[in-house]
């Protein structure tokens, strides 16, 4: 017995493909349509719309609330303003990435938390002696996630509240209709979007909401697929896919840390204290070992490969998630964990983990590739992420 | 007397069928000698009630080793384990928790009784993972002799040693604990939910006279995860057939590969010349002459009463003497006309295809175990219940079911010893404690069959009825398992050897012992 | 360096870990909380020799007080079993009861001995670490390995049998009469929330047993406290309340009173458990997450109360024990599992010395009587009930006690607030087998160190624990010169 989102009833009325998938204990569409390539391209010219209510939400308040996350969360939550979003990574004590989320402020002493996996016992275990209430909230509250360039005007006709001021990475209170919800300036595609947080009661009129203000803009129903191939572009990593979370690694080779992941911007060293600060500390010294970065591959060497056996290019359509080889000269420095071919760019795109010598930009490598049953190393570049970063997404 | 035969094994239990089948691999004559009139000693399957199959004695697969299924190529023989996908706790407040192999569906069900137990239960399951990695390196190694100064024991403890270092210290703390805490207090570390740390510790009870807080119990906890690291998913299975069909299945490969079986061949002793074994006498009269002879029963039955205290030395029969046994459970066997309907979760659902365990709360556990230490039967026992016919239909006629129940405790040693009274008064607590979870079991029963364990020292030999051949507790294990400088298969007695549950790693439908014992004789253990 | 190093509590523990700093020149400072009531009793447990010698404590007055005989038993049919020092009297003793445990007596008690002098070897040292790969932990290791080598064939096959086993399968092994399992059972249970079945009793037996002469079961008693505070070279506050240890940057920089006074401290050694120090004095945001939830569970369970009493009459030094078989250990011990106090509690009562100041005293240790109560909570009338019980118990095997006086009776929880010990548990962490060596209180914490750089921990819950008297203090205070100013 899987969960259903709360949009479920709306979700499972448009989606002709049938393709379901699982996200955390429920079920959720990978694609809509037959293809999701239109759903894609959504997102890059029109709007999609992504039920992401299975995200893990914990609503953390009290007096120490800020002080919890803060002795959590590798950015400095403390300094966060009410209507901040922060995304941020957690870590355990050696320094290795638990999880990733976002932290809102909602108000002086209250907070949200979003997580890809369950965090209610790190929370409180972490909250020991601190006069603090962490609620999980990951049933009652639904979740959508509208993104693409139209998304700004679709949601402003439905809200009065001015959404030109609501600034990359910023959070407001909002009526959506007669709807009260949370609108932040988020989301997982790299793209201009919002991501909107509601009661589970209010789900399905406020789905209806946005698609009836979003038809005459081309509002789209989006899966999974369409999303894996805009978080690709946008360089985002995805817990499970491109890191292993220290909780589940077996053993210490598989995880990592917020340096070796490429997000060591997030790691406030200047804070006191927070759970893996002095291994961090140590790390940030030392200089990481790993590097997690953009590859591009090259399409001539790759067209090349193909012709030797007399084929064209072929890549599947969907992005891929397994751990393929890299190698620079004849030695393997590294794996890519996730890629695909990038409808917008016309490139072949990769996100791969490297050992910090060989993770320069523009350091030139090879990335295995399956020809005809037979595997080849196809010429790949080190790129900087993201891959595609448009103005609007903070404008 | 010629010898006609390179080996003699003493009992057609399966530690003794698999140790034969591989001496057999290996070119060797060899000759089972059961005393009984079907062989697999606790694992049979028997037509109990006309129409209805038991697993009369054990009753799960669960440590099975893998590579005796490949080596012996059972499956070709009729081996086939069915999955045993969930476990169903009835609570008492009219509540359940359910334990299902799906991790979504298992996470949704623990979060229902606590959101932080289902976030630890995957972390308690990576540890438990790596403990069982790095235990089962020496389940299938033969014990080094610590007091040694052999090179080969010396080379072994190095090994161990090495082994034990190379885990890391995450690894090793956490085995060590394993090793020497109570399977409640373990568990406690982990979870809040009762009903889940009781049923988790009660695999840490099972076959020894210790409750879930008793010192010790905490590494049999590591059992459940011991399968998934050979690869094999679902841990816990079912015999098609019954039980009785993987020492048929063992059977059937040994004689495949010229073992000789002789059922109904009582072995009365060890006949021993010079230091030397040189065949068995058959109660009988009949002298069977051998190379060797090796013994499948357990410690106490083998050179207190096969071979004779006075052919061994002092130290060593204090130490078989000293060995505990302590059977501490029982069976009842059902011939049921309908299903059972628990009260928690009603009509024939998944859950049925599972096993049941009644163990609401680490206390009734505790309190099960209380009874039992002053030698009396658990008035409110643990039971582990399985449906067979659900999952293999051919166990039962169409329409009716056999339900096997594992009893604990029920000791040995019980206050005035066992009577038909108190077998009877026995059976009674099983069905009343039973029907509090399962109020039609009384009207469903047709034929109830209950076994003390007196009755399986009896019916099977085992000593005071431990399903075991000696508890598994930390002083009976690896190079202690049976006595110390004698784990290594070999006796005092030259060319009489133990491949019984009695020696390491002992317990389970495993039959390490049974290839160990076998290999070590070969020479070519590791 | 100009401040001190600042230990808390003034414990036999905390006292040799501030003289063994002082001796190697650092300036010491000891916050003495206010002394128990009745501080004048006597501390039981071993003092290592290495520390009577270090610090001439027979010079300074050091008295060692052994009853002998050691265990007076009472039996269920009346009279006594007297368990001596001297072998020929313990088995003249216990053949009038057996003669076949009489012949066993000497050998049990030889190979009993055997193993406790290894245990003494290792409890001279800090833990060893059987993960460790720096030389001193090789070495460390191949010296116990050898020590254990040199047991021979029978004395590493004890050693490795006895670890796991209950106190009651080893007597099981070698006694038959209930009264000697009794009382030898009941040093096996002594502090611990666990019965004479429980797997683990038989190390418990043979700790207690460290440092005694065979066929001597129970820890000596001294003065041992007195004489070290008496002692020169390190400063003491008295009366003074910690509240909390400062701490900047992960390091313990100073102790802060109650009465808002900060003491500026180049090292914090605390003798309190692990749990306070960590988590009460230290704010608990320095310990990560796993490392907290290790800690506590620690199992701390007080089981046990004192009743004190007062004798008309002094009758000199004697150990009388009231345990009359190990089911009434067991049964004690399955009331206070759940959470009851035992009708039939396991007792010993133990007299003050001959000559010292109200020499009708006796200090009676009630076992089980638990922290935490299923039903109802410690009050004076638990307490008056206790006392009582007491009372009758022992005056039903020595007349004298009928007209004894309860003076006094600490539950566990009197016993917290008196001594601080957590839950009443005079071993801080209960000496169970998962919570000694590497493993004391918790392997992160074994070495002494804990994850706020400066602070040590140097109290009972350490290595080798209590029933060692200053052991666990001078090892922390090796750890604190062997890290010198690095920290």
């Amino acid at each position: 017995m899987l969960k259903t989102t709360p949009f479920h009833e709306r979700t499972a009325r448009v989606c002709v493909s049938h393709a379901w998938r699982r996200w955390a204990g429920h079920i959720v569409a990978s694609s809509y349509e037959l293809s999701h390539e239109r759903e894609y391209h959504a997102i890059r010219s029109a709007a999609a719309l992504f039920d992401i209510s299975p995200l893990y939400k914990y609503l953390v308040r009290g007096r120490d609330a800020a002080r919890l996350l803060d002795g959590i969360a590798t950015r400095n939550v403390a300094g966060a303003r009410v209507g901040d979003v922060l995304y941020t990574p957690w870590c355990d004590a050696a320094g290795k990435v638990l999880d990733d989320g976002t932290v809102a402020r909602l108000a002086e002493d209250t907070f949200r938390l979003t997580a890809a996996d369950p965090n209610l016992r790190w929370l409180q275990d972490n909250a020991t002696g601190l006069e603090v209430t962490i609620e999980d909230v990951s049933e009652s509250t639904a979740a959508l996630a509208l993104q693409g360039p139209a998304s700004r005007q679709i949601l402003q006709q439905l809200t009065d509240t001015d959404l030109t001021s609501l600034k990359y990475f910023r959070i407001t209170a909002a009526r959506l209709r007669e709807f009260s919800v949370t609108i932040s300036r988020t989301g997982y595609t790299g793209d201009l979007g919002y991501e909107i947080w509601l009661e589970r009661e209010h789900a399905i009129p406020v789905w209806d909401a946005l698609i009836e203000a979003g038809t005459p803009y081309g509002i789209t129903p989006a899966g999974m697929l369409a999303l894996d191939i805009a978080r690709i572009e946008a360089g985002l990593m995805l817990i499970d896919v491109d890191y292993v979370p220290a909780r589940k690694a077996l053993i210490p080779a598989q995880t990592s840390s917020p340096f070796e992941l490429d997000i060591g911007w997030t790691v406030s060293l200047e804070k006191e204290h927070f759970v893996g600060k002095p291994a961090l500390a140590e790390e940030a010294r030392r200089g990481p070992a790993w590097r997690f970065t953009g590859l591009e591959i090259e399409w001539d060497a790759l067209e090349r490969l193909y012709d030797e056996v007399g084929l064209a290019p072929r890549l599947p359509a969907a992005a891929w998630r397994t751990s393929v080889p890299v190698y620079a000269g004849g030695e393997q420095v590294g794996y890519a964990t996730s890629g695909g071919w990038s409808p917008l760019l016309k490139k072949y795109l990769a996100l791969a983990h490297l050992r910090s010598r060989s993770a320069a930009p523009g350091t030139r490598l090879e990335m295995e590739v399956t020809i005809e049953h037979r595997r080849k190393r196809a010429g790949a570049r080190v790129a900087k992420k993201p891959f595609f970063n448009p103005e609007r997404k903070r404008a | 007397m010629p010898a006609s035969y390179d080996a003699i094994v003493i009992g057609g239990g399966h530690n003794g069928l698999v140790c034969a089948a591989y001496l057999a691999r290996a070119g060797k004559r060899v000759v089972v000698l059961e005393r009984r009139d079907e062989v697999g000693g606790a694992a049979v399957s028997e037509e109990v009630f006309p129409g209805f199959t038991f697993s009369t004695y054990s009753y799960v697969v669960s440590l099975l080793r893998p590579e005796i299924i490949r080596d012996l190529d059972l499956p070709r023989h009729g081996l086939h384990i069915l999955p045993l996908e969930s476990t169903l706790t009835p609570l008492a407040n009219g509540d359940y928790l359910a334990q299902w192999s799906d991790h979504d569906q298992n996470h949704r069900e623990l979060a229902r009784h606590s959101a932080r137990d289902a976030e630890a239960l995957e972390e308690f399951g990576r540890l438990m993972h790596q403990m069982a990695r790095a235990v089962k390196p020496l389940l299938g190694m033969v014990p080094p002799d610590p007091a040694s100064l052999a090179p080969r024991d010396l080379l072994g403890l190095m090994r161990v040693a090495r082994h034990v270092r190379g885990l890391g210290p995450g690894a090793f703390h956490a085995l060590c604990k394993l090793m020497t805490m109570s399977a409640a207090d373990y568990l406690d570390e982990w979870f809040e939910t009762d009903a889940l740390k009781a049923t988790k510790s009660a695999s840490g009870i099972i076959g020894t006279l210790l409750g879930p807080r008793s010192p010790g119990t905490a590494y049999v906890l590591l059992h459940h995860y011991m399968g998934e690291i050979d690869g094999v998913f679902r841990a816990w299975g079912f015999a098609k057939g019954g039980n009785g069909s993987v020492s048929a299945a063992i059977a059937g490969a040994a004689r495949a590969l010229g073992a000789e079986i002789r059922t109904g061949a009582p072995v009365a002793r060890v006949l021993v010349g010079n230091g030397r074994a040189t065949g068995v006498a058959l109660e009988s009269g009949e002298e069977i002459a051998a190379q060797c002879v090796v013994s499948g029963v357990d410690p106490r039955r083998t050179f207190i009463e096969l071979v004779g205290a006075e052919h061994l030395p002092s130290e060593f029969v204090e130490a078989i003497r000293r060995f505990k046994f302590r059977g501490s459970s029982g069976k009842v066997n059902l011939a049921l006309g309908a299903l059972p309907d628990f009260t928690c979760l009603p009509g024939a659902g998944p859950h049925l295809r599972g096993a049941i365990s009644i163990s609401p709360s680490v206390d009734y556990l505790e309190r099960a175990y209380d009874e039992a230490k002053y030698g009396e039967c658990s008035r409110r026992p643990y039971l582990d219940i399985v449906i067979p016919s659900m999952i293999d239909p051919a166990m039962a006629p169409p329409g009716r079911h056999v339900m096997s129940i594992f009893v604990q405790y029920a000791p040995y040693a019980v206050n005035g010893g066992w009577t038909e009274a108190r077998r009877a008064a026995f059976g009674d607590a099983v069905i009343d404690t039973l029907a509090e979870y399962a109020p039609n079991i009384r009207s469903a029963i047709l034929h109830r069959q209950v076994i003390t364990p007196a009755d399986i020292e009896r019916t099977l030999g085992l000593s005071e009825g431990n399903i075991f051949q000696g508890e598994l507790t930390l002083q009976q294990m690896f190079f202690l398992r049976p006595a110390p400088a004698w784990a290594k298969y070999q006796t005092p007695i030259h060319a009489l050897w133990q491949c019984g549950a009695g020696t390491h790693p002992g317990g389970g439908v495993m039959g390490a012992s049974g290839r160990n014992a076998a290999l070590t004789m070969l020479g070519s253990a590791r | 360096m100009s401040e001190p190093v600042v230990i808390i509590g003034s414990g036999v523990n905390e006292l040799v870990c501030a003289h063994r700093l002082a001796r190697a020149g650092r300036r010491v400072l000891v916050i003495a909380a206010r002394e128990p009531r009745d501080g004048s009793l006597l501390e039981p447990g071993w003092i290592p020799p290495a520390i009577v010698r270090d610090f001439s404590l027979d010079r300074h007055g050091l008295t060692i007080h052994r009853p002998d005989p050691w265990a007076t038993v009472a039996l269920p049919g009346g009279g006594a079993l007297e368990l001596s020092s001297d072998m020929e009297r313990s088995v003249t003793a216990i053949r009038r009861l057996s003669p076949r445990d009489a012949e066993r007596w000497p050998a049990f008690c030889e190979r009993m001995a055997r193993l406790a002098r290894l245990l003494e070897a290792v409890y001279a040292a800090a833990p060893p670490d059987p993960l460790g790969r720096a030389p001193r932990d090789v070495l460390q290791l191949a010296a116990i390995a050898l020590r254990a080598r040199r047991l021979g064939r029978q004395g590493v096959e004890d050693l490795l049998r006895l670890l796991p086993i209950s106190a009651a399968d080893l007597l099981d092994d070698w006694f038959e009469t209930d009264a000697l399992k009794g009382a030898l059972g009941a040093a096996g249970i002594l502090h611990l929330a666990r019965g004479p079945r429980s797997g683990g009793t038989a190390f418990n037996l043979l700790h207690h047993h460290v440092g005694s002469p065979p066929g001597v079961f129970r820890p000596p008693r001294s003065n041992v406290r007195h004489v070290l505070a008496g002692l020169p070279g390190i400063e003491l506050r008295r009366g003074a309340e910690v509240a909390r240890i400062g701490v900047r940057d992960g390091r313990a920089t100073s102790v802060v009173l109650a009465s808002g006074e900060e003491i500026a401290a180049a090292h914090v050694a605390s003798g309190a458990d692990p749990l306070r120090t960590l988590t009460v004095l230290a704010d608990p945001k320095w310990l990560d997450p796993d490392l907290a939830r290790a800690l506590r569970h620690v199992r701390s369970r007080g089981v046990v109360a004192r009743v004190s009493l007062m004798l008309e009459r002094p009758a000199g030094p004697r150990a009388l024990v009231v345990a009359p078989s190990l089911d009434d250990l067991e049964h004690a011990y399955d009331d206070a599992k759940y959470g009851r106090v035992s009708q039939h509690p396991y007792l010993e009562a133990v007299s003050a010395a001959d000559g010292a100041a109200g020499s009708g005293r006796v200090d009676v240790h009630v076992q089980c009587a638990p922290y935490a109560l299923a039903q109802g909570a410690w009050d004076d009338g638990r307490r008056l009930e206790l006392g009582n019980l007491t009372v009758k118990m022992l005056s039903r095997h020595f007349p004298d006690f009928e007209a004894a006086v309860v003076t006094r009776v600490l539950s566990p929880r009197e016993l917290e607030v008196e001594y601080g010990w957590p839950e009443g548990q005079a071993c801080h962490a209960e000496l169970a087998l998962d919570q000694a060596l590497w493993m004391r209180p918790v392997p992160a914490l074994a070495r002494y160190r804990t994850p706020i750089r400066g602070l040590y921990l140097c109290g009972a819950g350490m290595h080798p624990g209590a029933g060692v008297a200053g052991a666990a203090g001078a090892h922390a205070a090796q750890e604190i010169l062997r890290d010198g100013d690095r920290t």
